[in-house]
């Protein structure tokens, strides 16, 4: 036996696949062969490292756990399915919690038909007080008490800055082209604006002295209403 | 010699009065088509369907609309100098004209002053910037008179259910019907406000005329009636309340008068 044909075997003779002639050829090749007893000595190190490792690492398999695992990597690169609906579980009260409920939505729905009931019967303009303007519904009245809507004071406050800004934008067209237009038409559309703005002066004072003076307020949102309507047909001259 | 002295200074005299006539004859033709000039004239009419509606917006001037007794829509206007562009459409049986669109970036245009006839149910919607807004004998479903800064709002033998005058600096006058269920609005910023409507009528009012707290209600007051805001506003019902009657004169005063 030569070197080649003894180290082509060598893994099996390490084995102890061979037949025993062939084996007791390779271990007298060995004997008097010093590069392939290096060879063979190595490989048996490099096999037995092997099988300490593979005995080490290998912990018991959890066949469940590994398979849900796939499963699950499965799944998600799968496209997504359509939920399928699942039957409501029945809501389990007690006694009284369920006495609870009903009196809840009954007084919730007895108070919204007696608010409707209310807005249909009483269209704004019979509001003997008062404004020739719509007055807040009951039910505006009662969110903002609670929060959840704007107060009388703030849905005020806002509209007058958004008048002020319609004003100031409106305006700002009027001045690029006012004086472009005639001379008759520059008087009337001062004097005009005069007016107004006396109106508002004289409004906002007494708001000033008394902020509940509702008449007031609604003089002062017309007038302003007014002036923006007089900047926006002028500005378009 | 005396005689003809006499005869030539008289004959001189008689000269110079036929020339100081003739150049006045001159000057009077002169200027009377210098005055042809400076106005021009439109017209144009339209056939009126049942539901027709005329919508002006002028710039100056003063709109005049009567009722007539034909179903034709007849706009005649007068313009003056620098002549304004006028170009009615007519859209789906409403008549257009809005000379503030058609004559837009024009810094200097003439009063033009409108004469428009129109069936006696048409619905009304007229408006101006500056100028008097009269509307006689209408009783379609709207009558709507705007003026946006001073002028006149004359409305007189309106039978409508739906009426706006409004205006800035100057008087309202509103003569006519209050139909049941109708909606009438009168707003000014400053002037008079005379409401002539018949005893018969009955509505919800709300009249406010808070700087002047001028508010007359004439045969109307009643007991019904009552003043808000030290006498700033008047609320109140006359007749059975069928109607809305809403009056506002921010500078002004308010009175009612009996048809």
């Amino acid at each position: 036996m030569n070197c080649s044909e003894c180290q082509e075997i060598l893994s099996r003779f390490i084995d102890g696949e061979l037949d025993e002639k062939r084996s007791a050829t390779v271990g007298d090749h060995l004997a008097v062969c010093a590069e392939c007893t290096v060879l063979c000595d190595d490989l048996a190190e490099i096999l037995l490292q092997c099988r300490e490792a593979d005995s080490t690492e290998a912990t018991p398999p959890n066949p469940a756990a590994l398979w849900r695992r796939i499963n699950n990597l499965i799944e998600s690169e799968l496209p997504a399915e359509i939920p399928v609906e699942e039957k409501p579980r029945g809501w389990r009260f007690t006694f009284s919690q369920a006495g609870v409920a009903v009196l809840v939505v009954a007084l919730i729905s007895s108070f919204l038909t007696i608010v409707g009931i209310r807005n249909y019967y009483e269209p704004p303009g019979s509001d003997l007080s008062a404004s020739a303007s719509e007055p807040p519904s009951t039910m505006q009245r009662l969110l903002s008490k609670v929060g959840l809507a704007e107060t009388p004071q703030q849905a005020r406050d806002r509209k007058f800055k958004e008048q002020q800004a319609a004003i100031e934008y409106w305006d700002r067209r009027v001045q690029m082209r006012k004086a472009n237009w005639d001379h008759r038409m520059r008087a009337a559309f001062d004097r005009n604006l005069f007016e107004i703005d006396q109106a508002v002066n004289e409004y906002t004072l007494i708001l000033q002295k008394d902020p509940e003076d509702q008449l007031s307020e609604e003089m002062l949102d017309s007038a302003l209403t007014e002036k923006m309507n007089l900047l926006r047909q002028f500005s378009e001259l | 010699m005396s005689l003809r002295v006499k005869i030539g200074r008289g004959w001189k005299r008689s000269s110079k009065t036929t020339i100081l006539l003739l150049l006045s004859v001159v000057f009077f033709f002169v200027f009377s088509a210098a005055d042809a000039v400076g106005q021009k004239r439109f017209s144009r009419s339209f056939p009126a369907g049942k539901n027709v509606r005329l919508q002006l917006l002028n710039r100056s001037g003063t709109v005049t609309v009567e009722g007539w007794n034909r179903q034709e829509v007849a706009i005649s206007a007068r313009l003056e100098a620098p002549t304004a562009v006028i170009a009615p459409q007519l859209i789906e049986g409403t008549i257009l004209i809005n000379l503030v669109k058609d004559n837009q970036g024009r810094g200097d245009v003439g009063n033009v002053n409108f004469n428009v006839k129109v069936p006696y149910s048409c619905m009304v919607d007229i408006e101006t910037l500056i100028g008097n807004l009269i509307v006689t004998n209408v009783r379609g479903g709207l009558v709507r008179a705007h003026i946006s800064s001073e002028g006149d709002v004359t409305l007189t033998n309106i039978s409508a259910y739906s009426v706006q005058a409004q205006n800035g600096i100057g008087d309202l006058f509103f003569d006519g019907e209050i139909l049941p269920g109708g909606n009438y609005r009168f707003s000014s910023m400053k002037g008079n406000i005379n409401i002539r409507i018949p005893f018969t009528s009955s509505f919800k009012l709300v009249a406010t005329a808070p700087s002047t707290r001028y508010i007359s209600l004439g045969s109307f007051s009643n007991s019904s009636m009552n003043y808000f805001g030290d006498g700033r506003r008047v609320v109140g019902k006359f007749g059975d309340g069928s109607s809305t009657l809403t009056v506002t004169n921010q500078r002004g005063s308010i009175s009612f008068l009996t048809k």
